[in-house]
């Protein structure tokens, strides 16, 4: 039993990382453009296509492709914010129409380039950590977990300690303000836009020698990503990762315990309970709304 | 300014071309129009919503309640279709009733994944309960509409135009009925609150009250689209009422436009016709979500208006002047 | 179309006579594949699957498989029908797995294109275009038997029998390594885990492996399966059951299974691109992995009874287009256009009431894997579903090889009733569905 119990912590570990690399995009994305990317899982998928593009097909080294990744999905999210964010800034709903259109245009266009069946992505590495008989860690895991910790604790520095992350906090508190200050919102969102897709993608990356890699593998992901930023609070970063540590917990405890759809409607059951109780989240703050 | 006379000439009109529609058709055509005249019911129950500024991501499911109640009131309870259709509105109303305490604690973007997840929460009760709902696949062979005969006209509800019919019917009255709410008070109300939440208050408003009125309501119409849907295929999922119908349903609406009452029919008619007749006569098999993809951010980028913005300018350079006018 | 006079009311007929009269108006556009010594006019045949859209892989493989198949009949000349040669055409509807859209799809084929036959998955979308099969009669087939029904006269499941065939491998493993005794089971929930389920549990029953706990339902958006394993396998199982469910799902599976140490045996329904199976683990780790679904370069098919027309040859066509995508179904529904090209011929008519009557006339019919009988009566309500032999594939040296076609209505005749007894209690009889 406590073998389990700590096989289940580890598994619960890795789901909260890349989650929390997915929720805090969004989050980002949110805070600074007041904009639902309901694509935000496609970036994901992207992320993941980066994979099997470069590393199954060319044989590109790992830690290239991931930087590769990065950098891309980034561009993507740029492209994103230049061609429909910016134009629809003033209508969220626009905005939210235009990222589904988005979605549709990147599952297509992954399907007819690569096909609808599953990706096939060979393993980086397969030597596991082995704690005991039942208690085993996969290096690749133990890589998703890291690279969750460096990557939020390099953004939280970068918006802590540097005049852009400066900028982009001010506009995430309040636009109007901030575009006072002399601060740019369109930089500002052009920031926002390649750091949120940048994670999503880089998650992407980490995960997909891990996961089915499909043209459909982002709706799965986004689900969860909306649960955790409405529990943490949408304009919250420290609330997503909160949420996205407790979420995955929950879900994989009772995942084992259970079943997988007892867990999926504990998760929405405590995601509505948490706004009845408190509306604007765990850290949320009343006036975005 | 068009007198009684000209008015009552347009309609009259209006309905002859939605009674001869059909016959234009080729027979798979028949059959997508059956599906966009319910769609027609959806769509506007959600503007009704949407008036009070309120978007919810859990429509189709309340939609579904309605199909799935509506589906086991005929088929465990053997109550007649009809009446079973009204049962499962007014079931979607209640659960739309029973949601409204925890959803309208929230407003905004958190209402729209509230709603989302309640409905999440419902559809996967369907999946989890076999007993009734059938689980993942959810309820078979539902009662069938029953044909009956008027004189000597025999109505075949398997036949796509006779079910049409009697959508055009039941959606007619429908939208006949919204209408009239939102030219009444209430409607002025749901207007009010949109514009205005805070002042709406002050004013002695009970804006959740409001609220709650206008998503029951929207809810059981969307119910009634359920039900009418429900015994036409003949089965239901808990996949029929998922995210992606969700999607397109907010698609429609958003790509027609909310200003006026004809804005999300126009979406949801020119999207359907795009995505289901046109695009598959040209042979695009996978390239179909592509292109509508594609057309999705056209017209939010070129149309901020929607459809029903286009649509008015080009009647208002028809008559030299804008629809105020006319409204009265 | 609607409003018909009393008197009148619709016919079988009058529908066939409408659609062979849509058929007649389609000609005039048709444009013939290939040339060929073909002097009948084109027979058109449904394909109304999912093209696109997250079930896509059950459906676009096969229309793949099929335009191959065309073409090599095509090139032969194509479907002799009472002495006069007809060419073959697929015709394509993306039905997204909706039943509405299948129903429109389905009214489209029939009564506008003029088809003969219509394959399908079957699975949601069939009880939506079940009231249009019922008012024209048209013949169907599915790749999921669970669809039939004593009501379902027109609807035949000739390719796979899912899930019956696997008790074959269970039966296998009992006979070769006795020494198992305790088993797990996890399954997808829903219309393609569950029947699957109670039927590994007949199996496992019949061949004396127990149960160690009751099988592990997830559900089928599940994107990390690190926890369903780490239940799974914490009683030591000997073997571990993967049910049938979608690649998607026993590909991380298996990968956990063998990152959480597990060294069992293991057995499931499918297990196509097992070679990136292979690559994601080790092939020391699938070395016996059993499951049902060969690959088409096997020896072991070019035995006199199978009747698949030279499959190694087909395999390599198929790889070749598509590389990487040969799965279950890519040979599925070509297969089951052999076992309706041969009835037709033998009918003299591409009807498909005639087609249907010589189809199962005598009882028996052309399986891909050797003759079969046609079966169902006891679990569909309906003698509609074609079963025989089935081969058990394992995985030796890093490569599927069959090691042996074993009778199903063999088994069925000692342990029908344990099948029966788990069927009811999953709620998969007919009567129950």
């Amino acid at each position: 039993m406590i073998e389990l119990l700590a096989q289940t912590g580890l598994n619960s570990l890795y789901a909260a990382a890349y989650l929390s690399l997915v929720a805090v995009g969004l989050v980002l994305i949110f805070g600074v453009m007041g904009v639902i990317n309901f694509a935000h899982g496609e970036l994901f998928m992207l992320g993941a296509y980066v994979v099997v593009a470069l590393y199954s097909g060319f044989g590109v080294p790992y830690i290239l492709v991931a930087a590769i990744g990065l950098i891309f999905v980034g561009c993507i999210g740029i492209l994103m914010e230049f061609t429909i964010f910016r134009p629809l800034r003033d209508s969220p709903l626009g905005g939210l129409v235009a990222s589904i259109g988005f979605l549709l245009i990147a599952q297509a266009l992954v399907s007819m380039g690569f096909g609808v069946r599953m990706e096939h992505v060979p393993p980086v590495t397969q030597e596991v950590i082995v704690f005991s008989e039942k208690v085993r860690l996969p290096l690749q895991r133990l890589f998703v977990i890291l690279a969750a910790v460096m990557f939020l604790s390099l953004l939280w520095i970068f918006l802590r300690r540097t005049r852009f992350g400066w900028a982009l906090r001010a506009s995430a508190q309040d636009a109007e303000a901030a575009a006072l200050q002399g601060i740019s919102i369109r930089q500002t969102s052009l920031i926002a836009m390649f750091v949120g897709a940048g994670l999503a993608g880089i998650a992407g990356v980490l995960t997909a020698p891990l996961i089915s890699v499909g043209p459909h593998m982002g709706h799965a992901v986004i689900v969860a990503a909306f649960i955790v930023i409405i529990v943490g609070g949408i304009g919250s970063l420290e609330g997503a990762i909160v949420a996205s540590v407790a979420y995955a917990f929950i879900h994989t405890i009772v995942t084992t315990f259970w079943d997988g759809v007892i867990a999926d409607i504990t998760g929405l059951s405590l995601m509505l309970l948490v706004l009845i109780v408190r509306p604007t989240g765990l850290f949320g703050t009343t006036d975005r709304a | 300014m068009p007198s009684q006379l000209t008015r009552a000439g347009l309609w009259l009109l209006l309905i002859c071309m939605l009674l001869a529609v059909p016959h234009g058709l080729s027979f798979s055509q028949q059959e997508i129009l059956v599906f966009l005249t319910i769609n027609v019911l959806v769509v506007t129950s959600y503007r009704l919503l949407a008036l009070t500024g309120e978007w919810s991501l859990g429509h189709v499911v309340i939609m579904g309640v309605g199909a799935y109640a509506s589906a086991l009131a005929s088929k465990e309870l053997g109550i007649a279709v009809p009446v079973a259709m009204i049962t499962g509105a007014l079931t979607a109303a209640l659960v739309a009733f029973g949601l409204s305490y925890p959803l309208f604690r929230m407003k905004g973007f958190y209402f729209l994944i509230g709603s989302f997840a309640a409905g999440e929460i419902i559809r996967l009760l369907w999946k989890r309960f076999r007993d009734p709902f059938g689980g993942p696949k959810g309820i078979k062979k539902i009662e069938p509409m029953p044909d009956f005969d008027i004189v000597i006209w025999r109505f075949d509800f398997f036949e796509p135009v006779s079910y049409y019919y009697f959508c055009l019917v039941v959606v007619g009255l429908s939208l006949w009925i919204m209408w009239r709410i939102e030219k009444s008070p209430l409607g002025l109300t749901f207007h009010a609150i949109h514009w205005q939440d805070k002042l709406a208050e002050s004013a002695g408003i009970n804006v959740r009250a409001y609220k709650t009125l206008a998503f029951v309501i929207a809810s059981g119409f969307s119910g009634l689209a359920g039900a009418l849907l429900a015994h036409y295929i003949g089965t239901i999922n808990p996949n029929s009422f998922d995210l992606e119908q969700m999607v397109f349903v907010l698609t429609w609406t958003i790509v027609g436009g909310t200003a006026t009452f004809f804005g999300p029919i126009l979406g949801c008619a020119a999207l359907v016709i795009l995505n289901e007749i046109v695009l598959r006569e040209f042979g695009f098999e996978q390239g179909r979500p592509l292109i509508y993809g594609f057309v999705l951010i056209l017209s939010v980028l070129f149309l901020p208006r929607g459809l029903e913005g286009l649509l008015q300018d080009f009647t208002g350079a028809l008559r030299g002047r804008g629809r105020q006018g006319s409204r009265q | 179309m609607f409003v018909e006079f009393k008197a009148g009311g619709h016919t079988r007929r009058k529908f066939l006579k409408s659609a062979s009269a849509m058929a007649g108006l389609g000609l005039m556009g048709a444009h013939l594949p290939g040339r060929a010594a073909a002097d009948g006019h084109v027979i058109k045949i449904g394909f109304l699957a999912p093209l696109t859209g997250p079930v896509a892989a059950w459906g676009k493989p096969g229309l793949d498989g099929c335009r191959i198949w065309a073409e090599w009949i095509n090139a032969a000349g194509g479907i002799n029908i009472g002495g006069k040669m007809h060419p073959v055409e697929f015709i394509g509807y993306d039905n997204e797995y909706d039943p509405a859209k299948a129903r429109t799809g389905a009214t489209k084929l029939i009564r506008e294109d003029g088809v003969k036959f219509i394959m399908m998955l079957g699975g949601d979308t069939w009880p939506g275009v079940q009231p249009v099969a019922e008012r024209t009669g048209m013949l169907f087939s599915t790749l999921l038997p669970s669809d039939l029904g004593p009501d379902t006269t027109t609807l035949i499941a000739p390719a796979e029998v899912h899930p019956i065939y696997n008790v074959t491998g269970v039966e296998w493993l009992a006979e070769n390594k006795p020494e198992l005794k305790t088993a797990v089971m996890c399954a997808q929930d829903d219309a393609l885990g569950l029947p699957s389920v109670a039927t590994y549990l007949a199996a496992f029953e019949a061949a004396g492996i127990s149960m160690q706990h009751d099988p592990l339902l997830f559900d089928p958006a599940t994107t990390d399966f690190a926890p369903v394993v780490t239940r799974l396998i914490s009683d030591n199982p000997d073997i571990v059951c993967l049910d049938t469910c979608y690649s998607d799902y026993v590909h991380p599976i298996t990968e956990q299974l063998f990152q959480q140490g597990y060294g069992g045996q293991i057995i499931s329904c499918t297990a196509d691109f097992y070679d990136q199976m292979i690559d994601r683990t080790s092939a020391e780790f699938l070395e016996g992995f059993v499951f049902q679904f060969p690959d088409f370069d096997d020896p072991a098919l070019n035995q006199p009874f199978i009747n698949f027309n030279d499959p190694n040859k087909f395999f390599e066509v198929y790889n070749e287009r598509h590389p990487g995508e040969w799965g279950a179904v890519s040979w599925e529904y070509a297969s089951i256009m052999d076992l309706w090209k041969s009835a037709a011929e033998g009918a003299g008519s591409a009807e498909p009431g005639d087609v249907l009557a010589a189809m199962t006339g005598d009882g028996t019919g052309a399986h891909a894997f050797g003759t079969a009988e046609w079966w169902g009566e006891d679990l569909f309500g309906i003698n509609n579903a074609l079963v025989g032999n089935w081969p058990v594939v394992v995985i030796e040296g890093g490569k599927a090889r069959i090691k042996e076609y074993k009778s199903i209505p063999e088994w069925y005749a000692k342990h029908g009733e344990l099948l029966k007894k788990h069927m009811s209690a999953y709620g998969q009889m007919w009567d129950q569905r």
